[in-house]
Protein backbone atom coordinates (compact mmCIF):
# COMPACT_ATOMS: atom_id res chain seq x y z
CA UNK A 1 0.00 0.00 0.00
CA UNK A 2 1.15 3.52 -0.71
CA UNK A 3 2.01 5.65 2.28
CA UNK A 4 0.68 8.75 0.61
CA UNK A 5 -1.28 8.98 -2.60
CA UNK A 6 -2.07 12.44 -3.88
CA UNK A 7 -4.15 12.85 -7.01
CA UNK A 8 -4.54 16.25 -8.61
CA UNK A 9 -5.19 18.20 -5.48
CA UNK A 10 -5.92 21.86 -5.65
CA UNK A 11 -6.37 24.61 -3.09
CA UNK A 12 -8.03 27.90 -3.77
CA UNK A 13 -8.28 30.53 -1.05
CA UNK A 14 -11.21 32.81 -1.60
CA UNK A 15 -11.47 36.01 0.36
CA UNK A 16 -13.46 39.17 -0.23
CA UNK A 17 -10.47 40.85 -1.80
CA UNK A 18 -9.08 38.18 -4.08
CA UNK A 19 -8.77 34.56 -5.01
CA UNK A 20 -5.44 32.80 -4.56
CA UNK A 21 -4.71 29.49 -6.25
CA UNK A 22 -2.08 28.37 -3.77
CA UNK A 23 -1.97 24.81 -5.10
CA UNK A 24 -3.04 24.35 -8.70
CA UNK A 25 -2.40 20.71 -9.46
CA UNK A 26 -0.28 18.52 -7.28
CA UNK A 27 0.04 14.75 -7.57
CA UNK A 28 2.60 12.39 -6.13
CA UNK A 29 2.98 9.02 -4.54
CA UNK A 30 5.09 8.15 -1.54
CA UNK A 31 6.07 4.57 -0.79
CA UNK A 32 6.25 3.30 2.74
CA UNK A 33 9.61 3.71 4.38
CA UNK A 34 11.00 6.42 2.12
CA UNK A 35 11.88 10.04 2.60
CA UNK A 36 10.00 12.11 0.10
CA UNK A 37 11.05 15.71 -0.49
CA UNK A 38 8.87 18.50 -1.79
CA UNK A 39 11.34 21.01 -3.13
CA UNK A 40 10.27 24.49 -4.06
CA UNK A 41 10.85 28.21 -3.56
CA UNK A 42 8.90 30.52 -1.24
CA UNK A 43 5.25 30.61 -2.08
CA UNK A 44 5.38 27.44 -4.19
CA UNK A 45 2.53 25.87 -2.23
CA UNK A 46 4.54 23.45 -0.08
CA UNK A 47 2.96 24.36 3.25
CA UNK A 48 -0.51 24.50 1.75
CA UNK A 49 0.00 20.99 0.40
CA UNK A 50 1.21 19.73 3.78
CA UNK A 51 -1.71 21.38 5.58
CA UNK A 52 -4.17 19.69 3.26
CA UNK A 53 -2.54 16.28 3.68
CA UNK A 54 -2.49 16.64 7.46
CA UNK A 55 -6.24 17.45 7.59
CA UNK A 56 -5.66 21.04 8.69
CA UNK A 57 -6.97 22.57 5.47
CA UNK A 58 -9.78 21.34 3.30
CA UNK A 59 -8.93 20.15 -0.20
CA UNK A 60 -10.64 22.26 -2.84
CA UNK A 61 -10.41 19.61 -5.54
CA UNK A 62 -8.81 16.22 -6.04
CA UNK A 63 -8.12 13.29 -3.72
CA UNK A 64 -5.53 12.36 -1.19
CA UNK A 65 -5.16 9.27 0.94
CA UNK A 66 -2.75 8.26 3.67
CA UNK A 67 -2.18 4.51 4.00
CA UNK A 68 -5.31 4.10 1.93
CA UNK A 69 -7.41 6.29 4.24
CA UNK A 70 -9.15 9.19 2.57
CA UNK A 71 -7.89 12.48 3.99
CA UNK A 72 -10.98 14.53 3.28
CA UNK A 73 -13.57 12.23 4.82
CA UNK A 74 -11.67 10.33 7.51
CA UNK A 75 -9.61 13.03 9.14
CA UNK A 76 -9.80 11.50 12.62
CA UNK A 77 -8.34 8.22 11.42
CA UNK A 78 -5.68 9.99 9.42
CA UNK A 79 -4.57 11.96 12.47
CA UNK A 80 -3.90 8.72 14.32
CA UNK A 81 -1.43 7.66 11.67
CA UNK A 82 0.46 10.86 11.12
CA UNK A 83 2.90 13.04 12.99
CA UNK A 84 3.11 16.68 12.01
CA UNK A 85 5.72 19.38 12.54
CA UNK A 86 4.51 22.54 10.89
CA UNK A 87 6.56 25.41 9.54
CA UNK A 88 5.52 27.91 12.21
CA UNK A 89 6.44 25.80 15.18
CA UNK A 90 3.62 25.77 17.66
CA UNK A 91 5.67 25.50 20.80
CA UNK A 92 4.67 26.79 24.19
CA UNK A 93 7.63 28.88 25.31
CA UNK A 94 6.61 29.07 28.93
CA UNK A 95 6.76 25.33 29.52
CA UNK A 96 9.84 23.17 29.85
CA UNK A 97 10.74 20.58 27.24
CA UNK A 98 9.82 17.81 29.65
CA UNK A 99 6.43 19.35 30.44
CA UNK A 100 5.68 19.73 26.75
CA UNK A 101 6.46 16.10 26.05
CA UNK A 102 4.52 14.95 29.06
CA UNK A 103 1.48 17.05 28.16
CA UNK A 104 1.58 15.84 24.58
CA UNK A 105 1.87 12.19 25.68
CA UNK A 106 -1.11 12.65 27.99
CA UNK A 107 -3.12 14.24 25.19
CA UNK A 108 -2.40 11.25 23.00
CA UNK A 109 -3.92 9.10 25.71
CA UNK A 110 -0.92 7.70 27.53
CA UNK A 111 -1.30 7.12 31.27
CA UNK A 112 0.79 9.26 33.59
CA UNK A 113 3.30 6.51 34.08
CA UNK A 114 3.61 5.68 30.40
CA UNK A 115 3.86 9.37 29.63
CA UNK A 116 6.87 9.70 31.89
CA UNK A 117 8.58 6.76 30.23
CA UNK A 118 7.80 7.98 26.73
CA UNK A 119 8.91 11.51 27.61
CA UNK A 120 12.34 10.27 28.62
CA UNK A 121 12.63 8.10 25.52
CA UNK A 122 11.85 10.99 23.25
CA UNK A 123 14.01 13.52 25.08
CA UNK A 124 16.83 11.07 24.60
CA UNK A 125 15.99 10.45 20.96
CA UNK A 126 16.16 14.13 20.02
CA UNK A 127 19.08 14.86 22.33
CA UNK A 128 17.34 17.18 24.75
CA UNK A 129 17.85 15.32 28.03
CA UNK A 130 20.13 17.97 29.43
CA UNK A 131 17.86 20.86 28.50
CA UNK A 132 14.72 18.99 29.50
CA UNK A 133 13.93 21.03 32.56
CA UNK A 134 14.61 24.41 31.07
CA UNK A 135 11.87 26.54 29.64
CA UNK A 136 11.61 26.26 25.88
CA UNK A 137 12.10 30.03 25.68
CA UNK A 138 15.78 29.43 26.37
CA UNK A 139 16.22 26.86 23.58
CA UNK A 140 18.20 27.61 20.44
CA UNK A 141 16.58 27.39 17.02
CA UNK A 142 18.06 23.95 16.42
CA UNK A 143 16.87 22.69 19.79
CA UNK A 144 13.36 23.96 19.08
CA UNK A 145 13.30 22.12 15.76
CA UNK A 146 14.42 18.93 17.44
CA UNK A 147 11.82 19.41 20.14
CA UNK A 148 9.23 19.93 17.45
CA UNK A 149 10.34 16.77 15.71
CA UNK A 150 10.18 14.87 19.00
CA UNK A 151 6.68 16.12 19.74
CA UNK A 152 5.47 14.89 16.39
CA UNK A 153 6.75 11.41 17.26
CA UNK A 154 4.92 10.92 20.56
CA UNK A 155 2.36 8.44 19.25
CA UNK A 156 4.89 6.61 17.05
CA UNK A 157 3.29 7.70 13.79
CA UNK A 158 3.81 5.67 10.66
CA UNK A 159 3.91 8.75 8.48
CA UNK A 160 5.71 11.93 9.40
CA UNK A 161 5.15 15.33 7.79
CA UNK A 162 7.87 17.89 8.29
CA UNK A 163 7.43 21.35 6.81
CA UNK A 164 10.85 22.94 6.29
CA UNK A 165 12.41 21.15 9.25
CA UNK A 166 15.83 22.76 8.86
CA UNK A 167 15.08 26.27 7.63
CA UNK A 168 17.14 28.78 9.54
CA UNK A 169 19.54 26.25 11.02
CA UNK A 170 23.30 26.36 10.68
CA UNK A 171 24.94 23.58 8.64
CA UNK A 172 25.93 21.63 11.76
CA UNK A 173 22.46 21.59 13.29
CA UNK A 174 21.03 20.79 9.91
CA UNK A 175 23.18 17.71 9.65
CA UNK A 176 22.14 16.57 13.13
CA UNK A 177 18.52 16.80 12.08
CA UNK A 178 19.18 15.01 8.80
CA UNK A 179 20.74 12.14 10.69
CA UNK A 180 17.74 11.94 12.98
CA UNK A 181 15.35 11.93 10.04
CA UNK A 182 17.36 9.22 8.30
CA UNK A 183 17.35 7.14 11.46
CA UNK A 184 13.57 7.44 11.58
CA UNK A 185 13.31 6.35 7.99
CA UNK A 186 15.55 3.38 8.72
CA UNK A 187 13.25 2.39 11.56
CA UNK A 188 10.37 2.24 9.11
CA UNK A 189 8.80 5.68 9.33
CA UNK A 190 7.75 7.29 6.09
CA UNK A 191 8.81 10.93 5.94
CA UNK A 192 7.37 13.67 3.77
CA UNK A 193 9.34 16.85 4.11
CA UNK A 194 9.42 20.16 2.35
CA UNK A 195 12.53 22.16 1.73
CA UNK A 196 13.84 25.06 -0.26
CA UNK A 197 17.38 23.72 -0.10
CA UNK A 198 18.66 21.76 -3.08
CA UNK A 199 21.36 20.19 -1.01
CA UNK A 200 18.83 18.95 1.53
CA UNK A 201 16.63 17.40 -1.13
CA UNK A 202 19.70 15.85 -2.73
CA UNK A 203 21.19 14.42 0.48
CA UNK A 204 18.12 13.47 2.42
CA UNK A 205 15.25 12.63 0.12
CA UNK A 206 14.94 9.25 -1.53
CA UNK A 207 12.62 10.82 -4.04
CA UNK A 208 11.89 14.43 -4.87
CA UNK A 209 9.03 16.38 -6.36
CA UNK A 210 9.88 19.87 -7.54
CA UNK A 211 6.97 22.18 -6.94
CA UNK A 212 6.68 25.65 -8.38
CA UNK A 213 3.74 28.03 -8.43
CA UNK A 214 1.38 25.35 -7.20
CA UNK A 215 2.38 22.73 -9.76
CA UNK A 216 4.61 19.65 -9.59
CA UNK A 217 7.03 20.27 -12.43
CA UNK A 218 9.30 17.25 -12.01
CA UNK A 219 9.47 14.11 -9.93
CA UNK A 220 11.89 11.29 -9.33
CA UNK A 221 15.02 10.30 -7.46
CA UNK A 222 17.79 12.82 -7.47
CA UNK A 223 19.69 10.72 -10.01
CA UNK A 224 16.67 10.28 -12.23
CA UNK A 225 16.05 13.98 -12.23
CA UNK A 226 19.64 14.72 -13.09
CA UNK A 227 19.63 12.06 -15.79
CA UNK A 228 16.43 13.50 -17.23
CA UNK A 229 18.46 16.47 -18.34
CA UNK A 230 20.25 14.08 -20.63
CA UNK A 231 24.00 14.25 -20.50
CA UNK A 232 26.27 16.97 -19.23
CA UNK A 233 25.82 20.64 -18.78
CA UNK A 234 28.23 22.86 -20.69
CA UNK A 235 28.44 26.39 -19.39
CA UNK A 236 29.79 29.21 -21.55
CA UNK A 237 30.49 32.56 -19.95
CA UNK A 238 30.83 35.82 -21.87
CA UNK A 239 32.25 39.21 -21.03
CA UNK A 240 30.15 41.21 -23.44
CA UNK A 241 26.46 41.15 -24.15
CA UNK A 242 27.08 41.21 -27.88
CA UNK A 243 29.14 38.05 -27.69
CA UNK A 244 26.42 36.45 -25.64
CA UNK A 245 23.70 37.40 -28.11
CA UNK A 246 25.73 36.16 -31.04
CA UNK A 247 26.54 32.92 -29.28
CA UNK A 248 22.86 32.42 -28.56
CA UNK A 249 22.17 32.47 -32.29
CA UNK A 250 25.02 30.18 -33.14
CA UNK A 251 24.31 27.54 -30.49
CA UNK A 252 20.73 26.38 -30.42
CA UNK A 253 18.75 25.24 -27.39
CA UNK A 254 20.68 27.20 -24.79
CA UNK A 255 19.35 28.47 -21.48
CA UNK A 256 20.58 31.89 -20.41
CA UNK A 257 21.48 32.69 -16.84
CA UNK A 258 22.97 36.16 -16.39
CA UNK A 259 26.13 36.28 -18.53
CA UNK A 260 26.16 32.54 -19.05
CA UNK A 261 24.67 30.18 -21.58
CA UNK A 262 23.99 26.59 -20.73
CA UNK A 263 23.69 23.69 -23.03
CA UNK A 264 22.85 20.13 -22.17
CA UNK A 265 24.41 17.47 -24.35
CA UNK A 266 25.58 13.89 -24.22
CA UNK A 267 29.25 13.48 -23.48
CA UNK A 268 29.86 17.19 -22.97
CA UNK A 269 33.60 17.36 -22.46
CA UNK A 270 34.45 15.88 -25.84
CA UNK A 271 32.22 18.33 -27.64
CA UNK A 272 33.61 21.51 -26.15
CA UNK A 273 36.37 21.96 -28.79
CA UNK A 274 33.80 21.76 -31.59
CA UNK A 275 31.58 24.39 -30.01
CA UNK A 276 34.52 26.67 -29.34
CA UNK A 277 35.60 26.40 -32.92
CA UNK A 278 32.13 27.39 -34.11
CA UNK A 279 32.06 30.37 -31.81
CA UNK A 280 35.54 31.75 -32.31
CA UNK A 281 35.19 31.12 -36.02
CA UNK A 282 32.42 33.71 -36.06
CA UNK A 283 34.32 36.14 -33.88
CA UNK A 284 32.61 35.44 -30.58
CA UNK A 285 34.87 35.74 -27.55
CA UNK A 286 34.21 33.17 -24.86
CA UNK A 287 35.59 34.06 -21.43
CA UNK A 288 35.23 30.60 -19.93
CA UNK A 289 33.72 27.25 -20.62
CA UNK A 290 33.16 24.14 -18.55
CA UNK A 291 31.36 20.84 -18.67
CA UNK A 292 29.75 19.31 -15.58
CA UNK A 293 27.45 16.57 -14.53
CA UNK A 294 24.06 18.19 -13.98
CA UNK A 295 23.13 19.17 -10.45
CA UNK A 296 19.66 19.46 -8.98
CA UNK A 297 20.13 23.16 -9.52
CA UNK A 298 20.39 22.54 -13.25
CA UNK A 299 17.28 20.40 -13.10
CA UNK A 300 15.51 23.19 -11.30
CA UNK A 301 16.60 25.71 -13.89
CA UNK A 302 15.55 23.39 -16.67
CA UNK A 303 12.03 22.79 -15.35
CA UNK A 304 11.24 26.22 -13.95
CA UNK A 305 13.38 28.56 -16.01
CA UNK A 306 15.11 30.09 -13.02
CA UNK A 307 17.43 29.15 -10.20
CA UNK A 308 16.46 28.24 -6.68
CA UNK A 309 19.76 28.99 -5.01
CA UNK A 310 20.21 32.51 -3.71
CA UNK A 311 16.46 32.72 -3.51
CA UNK A 312 16.63 36.18 -1.94
CA UNK A 313 17.58 37.48 -5.35
CA UNK A 314 15.36 35.13 -7.26
CA UNK A 315 12.50 36.86 -8.97
CA UNK A 316 9.01 36.94 -7.57
CA UNK A 317 6.47 34.96 -9.58
CA UNK A 318 5.25 38.17 -11.23
CA UNK A 319 8.63 39.17 -12.50
CA UNK A 320 9.19 35.66 -13.74
CA UNK A 321 6.15 35.60 -15.95
CA UNK A 322 7.30 38.76 -17.66
CA UNK A 323 10.34 37.05 -19.09
CA UNK B 1 -0.41 1.61 25.50
CA UNK B 2 -2.93 4.29 24.65
CA UNK B 3 -5.52 4.39 27.33
CA UNK B 4 -7.51 7.48 28.02
CA UNK B 5 -8.51 10.15 25.61
CA UNK B 6 -11.81 11.14 27.14
CA UNK B 7 -12.97 14.70 26.85
CA UNK B 8 -12.65 15.26 30.58
CA UNK B 9 -9.05 14.06 30.68
CA UNK B 10 -8.13 16.24 27.72
CA UNK B 11 -9.82 19.26 29.24
CA UNK B 12 -8.02 18.62 32.48
CA UNK B 13 -4.62 18.36 30.79
CA UNK B 14 -5.14 21.45 28.68
CA UNK B 15 -6.41 23.41 31.66
CA UNK B 16 -3.42 22.39 33.70
CA UNK B 17 -1.12 23.56 30.96
CA UNK B 18 -2.92 26.93 30.89
CA UNK B 19 -2.58 27.21 34.64
CA UNK B 20 1.17 26.66 34.23
CA UNK B 21 1.22 29.51 31.78
CA UNK B 22 -0.56 31.80 34.20
CA UNK B 23 1.63 30.85 37.14
CA UNK B 24 4.77 31.44 35.10
CA UNK B 25 3.71 34.98 34.37
CA UNK B 26 2.60 36.12 37.79
CA UNK B 27 3.13 39.77 36.96
CA UNK B 28 0.42 39.61 34.34
CA UNK B 29 -2.06 39.05 37.17
CA UNK B 30 -1.12 42.19 39.01
CA UNK B 31 -2.52 45.13 37.02
CA UNK B 32 -6.15 44.12 37.26
CA UNK B 33 -5.79 43.11 40.88
CA UNK B 34 -4.07 46.35 41.79
CA UNK B 35 -6.65 48.47 39.98
CA UNK B 36 -9.43 46.66 41.80
CA UNK B 37 -7.78 47.04 45.20
CA UNK B 38 -6.97 50.63 44.35
CA UNK B 39 -10.66 51.36 43.78
CA UNK B 40 -11.44 49.92 47.13
CA UNK B 41 -8.85 51.91 49.07
CA UNK B 42 -9.03 55.17 47.20
CA UNK B 43 -12.78 55.47 47.02
CA UNK B 44 -13.17 54.37 50.57
CA UNK B 45 -10.52 56.88 51.61
CA UNK B 46 -11.95 59.70 49.50
CA UNK B 47 -15.64 59.17 49.91
CA UNK B 48 -15.96 56.95 52.94
CA UNK B 49 -15.50 59.87 55.28
CA UNK B 50 -18.33 61.79 53.64
CA UNK B 51 -20.88 59.08 52.94
CA UNK B 52 -19.87 56.55 55.53
CA UNK B 53 -20.85 58.79 58.41
CA UNK B 54 -23.89 60.60 56.99
CA UNK B 55 -26.68 61.14 59.47
CA UNK B 56 -29.05 58.25 59.39
CA UNK B 57 -32.32 58.96 57.59
CA UNK B 58 -30.78 61.58 55.25
CA UNK B 59 -30.39 60.90 51.49
CA UNK B 60 -26.64 60.70 52.04
CA UNK B 61 -26.97 57.71 54.27
CA UNK B 62 -27.17 55.20 51.37
CA UNK B 63 -24.17 53.32 52.72
CA UNK B 64 -25.85 52.85 56.08
CA UNK B 65 -22.75 53.84 57.93
CA UNK B 66 -20.33 51.44 56.18
CA UNK B 67 -18.96 52.80 52.90
CA UNK B 68 -16.76 49.75 52.36
CA UNK B 69 -19.92 47.67 52.02
CA UNK B 70 -21.13 50.12 49.43
CA UNK B 71 -17.99 50.44 47.33
CA UNK B 72 -16.78 46.81 47.54
CA UNK B 73 -19.08 45.65 44.68
CA UNK B 74 -17.38 48.13 42.33
CA UNK B 75 -14.02 46.61 43.13
CA UNK B 76 -15.42 43.13 42.71
CA UNK B 77 -16.88 43.92 39.32
CA UNK B 78 -13.51 45.33 38.38
CA UNK B 79 -11.80 42.15 39.60
CA UNK B 80 -14.25 39.99 37.65
CA UNK B 81 -13.09 41.59 34.43
CA UNK B 82 -10.02 39.39 34.80
CA UNK B 83 -12.14 36.77 33.04
CA UNK B 84 -11.32 38.61 29.82
CA UNK B 85 -7.93 36.91 29.96
CA UNK B 86 -9.59 33.79 28.48
CA UNK B 87 -9.68 35.34 25.05
CA UNK B 88 -6.12 36.52 25.34
CA UNK B 89 -4.91 33.04 26.32
CA UNK B 90 -6.74 31.48 23.42
CA UNK B 91 -5.48 33.97 20.86
CA UNK B 92 -1.92 33.59 22.14
CA UNK B 93 -2.20 29.92 21.26
CA UNK B 94 -3.61 30.70 17.85
CA UNK B 95 -0.81 33.17 17.17
CA UNK B 96 1.95 30.88 18.39
CA UNK B 97 0.69 27.94 16.35
CA UNK B 98 0.00 25.78 19.41
CA UNK B 99 -3.67 25.79 18.46
CA UNK B 100 -2.82 24.28 15.05
CA UNK B 101 -0.71 21.62 16.68
CA UNK B 102 -3.61 20.59 18.89
CA UNK B 103 -5.89 20.55 15.88
CA UNK B 104 -3.60 18.12 14.13
CA UNK B 105 -4.05 15.73 17.05
CA UNK B 106 -7.18 13.80 17.94
CA UNK B 107 -8.26 16.30 20.60
CA UNK B 108 -11.79 17.52 21.13
CA UNK B 109 -12.00 21.07 19.84
CA UNK B 110 -14.26 21.96 22.74
CA UNK B 111 -11.54 20.94 25.15
CA UNK B 112 -9.20 23.30 23.33
CA UNK B 113 -11.63 26.17 23.72
CA UNK B 114 -12.93 25.40 27.18
CA UNK B 115 -9.49 25.21 28.76
CA UNK B 116 -8.80 28.95 28.58
CA UNK B 117 -12.37 29.61 29.70
CA UNK B 118 -11.74 27.45 32.73
CA UNK B 119 -8.63 29.36 33.57
CA UNK B 120 -10.45 32.65 33.05
CA UNK B 121 -13.10 31.48 35.47
CA UNK B 122 -10.46 30.40 37.94
CA UNK B 123 -8.82 33.80 37.62
CA UNK B 124 -12.11 35.57 38.29
CA UNK B 125 -12.66 33.52 41.42
CA UNK B 126 -9.16 34.07 42.76
CA UNK B 127 -9.05 37.78 42.07
CA UNK B 128 -12.57 38.39 43.40
CA UNK B 129 -11.87 36.35 46.51
CA UNK B 130 -8.72 38.32 47.18
CA UNK B 131 -10.61 41.59 46.88
CA UNK B 132 -13.36 40.25 49.11
CA UNK B 133 -10.69 39.29 51.63
CA UNK B 134 -9.20 42.75 51.57
CA UNK B 135 -12.70 44.22 51.86
CA UNK B 136 -13.47 42.10 54.88
CA UNK B 137 -10.16 43.08 56.40
CA UNK B 138 -10.92 46.80 56.12
CA UNK B 139 -14.40 46.41 57.49
CA UNK B 140 -16.86 45.03 54.96
CA UNK B 141 -19.73 43.39 56.78
CA UNK B 142 -22.64 42.15 54.65
CA UNK B 143 -26.11 43.05 55.90
CA UNK B 144 -27.22 39.46 55.27
CA UNK B 145 -24.24 37.97 57.08
CA UNK B 146 -21.23 36.17 55.62
CA UNK B 147 -23.34 34.40 53.03
CA UNK B 148 -23.39 37.82 51.39
CA UNK B 149 -19.77 37.32 50.40
CA UNK B 150 -20.69 34.10 48.61
CA UNK B 151 -23.53 35.79 46.79
CA UNK B 152 -21.24 38.58 45.68
CA UNK B 153 -18.67 36.03 44.54
CA UNK B 154 -21.23 34.04 42.56
CA UNK B 155 -22.44 37.19 40.81
CA UNK B 156 -18.85 38.16 40.06
CA UNK B 157 -18.27 34.71 38.61
CA UNK B 158 -21.19 34.85 36.19
CA UNK B 159 -20.28 38.39 35.24
CA UNK B 160 -16.65 37.43 34.73
CA UNK B 161 -17.62 34.56 32.47
CA UNK B 162 -19.57 37.07 30.42
CA UNK B 163 -16.36 38.96 29.88
CA UNK B 164 -14.52 35.75 29.18
CA UNK B 165 -17.01 34.95 26.44
CA UNK B 166 -16.74 38.44 25.05
CA UNK B 167 -12.95 38.31 24.92
CA UNK B 168 -12.92 34.88 23.29
CA UNK B 169 -15.37 36.02 20.62
CA UNK B 170 -13.52 39.29 20.01
CA UNK B 171 -10.12 37.60 20.05
CA UNK B 172 -11.02 34.74 17.74
CA UNK B 173 -12.83 37.07 15.36
CA UNK B 174 -9.97 39.51 15.11
CA UNK B 175 -7.45 36.67 15.27
CA UNK B 176 -5.04 38.79 17.27
CA UNK B 177 -4.32 39.29 20.93
CA UNK B 178 -4.90 43.01 20.41
CA UNK B 179 -8.45 42.12 19.53
CA UNK B 180 -8.83 40.28 22.79
CA UNK B 181 -7.08 43.05 24.68
CA UNK B 182 -9.47 45.56 23.21
CA UNK B 183 -12.22 43.71 25.01
CA UNK B 184 -10.85 45.01 28.25
CA UNK B 185 -11.64 48.55 27.14
CA UNK B 186 -15.26 47.74 27.83
CA UNK B 187 -14.10 48.08 31.36
CA UNK B 188 -14.48 51.87 31.38
CA UNK B 189 -18.05 52.25 30.21
CA UNK B 190 -19.03 49.16 32.17
CA UNK B 191 -17.72 50.50 35.42
CA UNK B 192 -18.26 54.22 35.12
CA UNK B 193 -21.58 54.49 33.31
CA UNK B 194 -23.12 52.97 36.38
CA UNK B 195 -24.05 54.01 39.90
CA UNK B 196 -20.43 53.63 40.83
CA UNK B 197 -20.01 56.12 43.64
CA UNK B 198 -23.57 56.94 44.59
CA UNK B 199 -26.92 55.18 44.22
CA UNK B 200 -28.76 55.45 40.93
CA UNK B 201 -31.26 57.94 42.37
CA UNK B 202 -28.41 60.43 42.70
CA UNK B 203 -27.38 60.19 39.03
CA UNK B 204 -28.95 62.64 36.66
CA UNK B 205 -29.42 63.38 32.98
CA UNK B 206 -27.66 61.23 30.38
CA UNK B 207 -25.73 59.28 32.96
CA UNK B 208 -28.94 58.17 34.60
CA UNK B 209 -30.17 56.92 31.23
CA UNK B 210 -26.89 55.24 30.35
CA UNK B 211 -26.76 53.53 33.73
CA UNK B 212 -30.27 52.20 33.26
CA UNK B 213 -29.14 50.41 30.07
CA UNK B 214 -25.88 49.18 31.53
CA UNK B 215 -26.21 45.65 32.89
CA UNK B 216 -23.34 46.41 35.28
CA UNK B 217 -25.74 48.68 37.13
CA UNK B 218 -27.96 45.78 38.11
CA UNK B 219 -25.07 43.58 39.06
CA UNK B 220 -23.62 46.27 41.32
CA UNK B 221 -27.04 47.05 42.81
CA UNK B 222 -27.65 43.44 43.44
CA UNK B 223 -24.32 43.01 45.23
CA UNK B 224 -24.98 46.15 47.19
CA UNK B 225 -28.36 44.98 48.29
CA UNK B 226 -26.89 42.06 50.20
CA UNK B 227 -23.99 44.11 51.48
CA UNK B 228 -25.90 47.20 52.61
CA UNK B 229 -29.62 46.60 52.84
CA UNK B 230 -30.35 42.94 53.51
CA UNK B 231 -32.51 40.51 51.54
CA UNK B 232 -34.18 42.27 48.61
CA UNK B 233 -35.03 39.37 46.37
CA UNK B 234 -36.24 41.43 43.41
CA UNK B 235 -32.99 43.43 43.30
CA UNK B 236 -30.97 40.27 43.72
CA UNK B 237 -32.88 38.53 40.97
CA UNK B 238 -32.34 41.44 38.58
CA UNK B 239 -28.60 41.19 39.18
CA UNK B 240 -28.42 37.48 38.43
CA UNK B 241 -30.66 37.97 35.41
CA UNK B 242 -28.50 40.77 33.95
CA UNK B 243 -25.28 38.89 34.52
CA UNK B 244 -26.84 35.68 33.25
CA UNK B 245 -28.18 37.23 30.05
CA UNK B 246 -24.91 39.01 29.39
CA UNK B 247 -22.95 35.79 29.89
CA UNK B 248 -25.39 33.77 27.80
CA UNK B 249 -25.08 36.19 24.90
CA UNK B 250 -21.31 36.52 24.93
CA UNK B 251 -20.74 32.80 25.48
CA UNK B 252 -22.98 32.01 22.54
CA UNK B 253 -20.92 34.35 20.41
CA UNK B 254 -17.78 32.74 21.76
CA UNK B 255 -19.01 29.28 20.82
CA UNK B 256 -20.06 30.39 17.35
CA UNK B 257 -16.81 32.17 16.58
CA UNK B 258 -14.71 29.40 18.10
CA UNK B 259 -16.53 26.84 16.01
CA UNK B 260 -15.72 28.91 12.93
CA UNK B 261 -12.10 29.21 13.97
CA UNK B 262 -11.72 25.47 14.34
CA UNK B 263 -13.33 24.70 11.02
CA UNK B 264 -11.05 23.97 8.13
CA UNK B 265 -10.47 26.84 5.73
N1 LIG C 1 -4.71 31.34 4.02
C1 LIG C 1 -4.29 31.84 2.85
N2 LIG C 1 -5.03 32.75 2.20
C2 LIG C 1 -4.61 33.25 1.02
N3 LIG C 1 -3.48 32.90 0.41
C3 LIG C 1 -2.69 32.00 1.00
C4 LIG C 1 -3.05 31.42 2.26
N4 LIG C 1 -2.08 30.55 2.61
C5 LIG C 1 -1.16 30.60 1.63
N5 LIG C 1 -1.52 31.45 0.66
C6 LIG C 1 -0.78 31.74 -0.59
O1 LIG C 1 -0.55 30.54 -1.25
C7 LIG C 1 0.73 30.53 -1.83
C8 LIG C 1 1.49 29.31 -1.35
O2 LIG C 1 1.78 29.45 0.02
P1 LIG C 1 2.54 28.34 0.86
O3 LIG C 1 2.62 28.82 2.26
O4 LIG C 1 1.91 27.03 0.62
O5 LIG C 1 3.98 28.38 0.19
P2 LIG C 1 5.30 27.63 0.65
O6 LIG C 1 5.75 26.86 -0.51
O7 LIG C 1 5.08 26.90 1.91
O8 LIG C 1 6.29 28.85 0.87
P3 LIG C 1 7.43 29.06 1.98
O9 LIG C 1 8.65 28.41 1.46
O10 LIG C 1 7.58 30.54 2.01
O11 LIG C 1 6.93 28.50 3.25
C9 LIG C 1 1.38 31.84 -1.47
O12 LIG C 1 1.25 32.71 -2.56
C10 LIG C 1 0.59 32.33 -0.30
O13 LIG C 1 0.55 33.72 -0.28
MG1 LIG D 1 5.84 27.01 3.74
Amino acid sequence: MLAVDVKNIKKTFISKKDTVEAVKDVSFQVKQGEIFGLLGPNGAGKSTTILMLTTLLSITEGNASILGIDVATKDKEVREKIGVALQDTGIDNLLTGRELFFTTCRLWGYSKKDSEVRTNELLDLVGLIEAADRRVKTYSGGMKRRLDLGLSLVHSPEILFLDEPTTGLDPGSRRVLWDEIKRLRDSGVTVILTTQYLEEADELADRIAIIDEGLVVAEGTSDELKASIGGDVITFAFDSDDDLENAKNILSNTVQEKNELRLTVEDGASRIPGYLKDLTGQGVEVSSVSANKPTLDDVFLEVTGYRLEGSEESPTPDEKSER
Amino acid sequence: MQSNRSFIVQLQILTKRMVFRVIRRPLAELPNLIISAFFLFVYDGALGGVFGGAASGTPFDFAKGNFVNFILPVSIVSASLSGAASGIYLVEDIESGVFKRYQSMPISRWAIILAPMNVGAFRVLVQSSLILGIGKFIGADPAVGNIGFLIVLSLAFIWGMGFAGYSVAAGVKSGSSQGAQAATFLFFPAIFLAPTFVPREALKGWLETAAAYNPTTYVIESMRSVMVDGWELDVLFRGYLSAGIFAAITLTFAVISARKATEKA
